[in-house]
């Protein structure tokens, strides 16, 4: 996946529900260019940035997010790969039973192209 | 996700060997509306359950990887976890005790015939009421015992 891809794919992820025009008032893209970009359209550096600042303001909500980060790259240092595949199970049915309290299923099983 | 998650089995154990209807399974699970019908859904993708005149019944060709993911004992273990977790954070009407006891081996005695006992109650309890007791008002209970020395090793090496 290229970086932009993965940039909008991480913004659905963070801001499932958001129309164009409330991703527009986000990023301070015009909406016409956000439905472009949401289709595929190569994406300029500014715009690269205005996305993943609305992610890292999201994250940034969220105190404990920097925190599970730094004690992840921790924890890939000083784990046993056994260690770290529990830790992964755990969080991964933590995310899936959140997922099921979500009204549709579809990312839960495949990589949603956004295009 | 490795195994099953404690929603997807509670799903699972619901429908069991009949065909039930998405209305039953709903009923019969108490969960939301729509948590229910993500997880039937989840669980025809991966080919676990099956639908047949709008009735959801376990598929007859699970295949033994699948099975063994299902019912393996990382998969077991990762969902009493799940349940274990729940009744921990459980805020009202907890009944929960966890304490390190001292027990001469007379004392351990009695209390492993007394865990044996209470097993037998608690099937005799089941066997019961099974038919009238729909799986959302059963109850979750567990018990363990383990020696802090051996329990205070296995934290530290980890597994």
């Amino acid at each position: 996946m290229s970086l932009q891809n993965k940039t909008i794919h991480r913004y659905r992820l963070f801001f499932p529900k958001d129309t164009l025009r409330e991703a527009s008032s986000r990023t301070g893209i015009q909406i016409t260019r956000v439905f472009r970009l949401f289709n595929g359209k190569p994406m300029k550096v500014e715009e690269l940035e205005a996305f993943e600042k609305a992610i890292n303001d999201k994250i940034a909500e969220n105190p404990n997010f920097s925190r599970l980060n730094y004690v992840l790259e921790e924890a890939s240092s000083l784990l046993t790969n056994d260690e770290l595949g529990k830790l992964a199970d755990y969080m991964e049915r933590r995310v899936t039973n959140k997922k099921y309290a979500r009204t549709y299923i579809r990312p839960l099983f495949q990589d949603v192209s956004i295009a | 996700m490795r195994g099953l998650s404690s929603l997807e089995r509670v799903i699972l154990e619901c429908i069991g060997l009949q065909s039930l209807t998405y209305e039953e399974v709903q009923t019969q699970a108490g969960l939301q509306e729509n948590v229910c019908f993500n997880i039937l859904q989840a669980l025809i993708i991966r080919g676990i359950l099956k639908t047949d005149n709008n009735r959801y019944k376990v598929s007859e060709n699970i295949s033994p990887l699948m099975m063994d993911e299902i019912n393996g004992h990382e998969a077991r273990k990762a969902e009493s976890l799940e349940m274990m977790e729940a009744v921990l954070e459980h805020k009202f009407e907890k009944v929960f005790r966890f304490q390190k006891v001292a027990m001469d081996s007379r004392d351990e005695k009695i209390f492993i015939a007394m865990l044996s006992n209470l097993e037998s109650f608690l099937k005799d309890a089941h066997k019961k009421a099974e038919a009238q007791v729909p799986l959302k008002n059963r109850k979750v209970i567990f018990w363990g015992m383990g020696e802090l020395q051996t329990l205070m090793t296995q934290v530290m090496s980890g597994r």
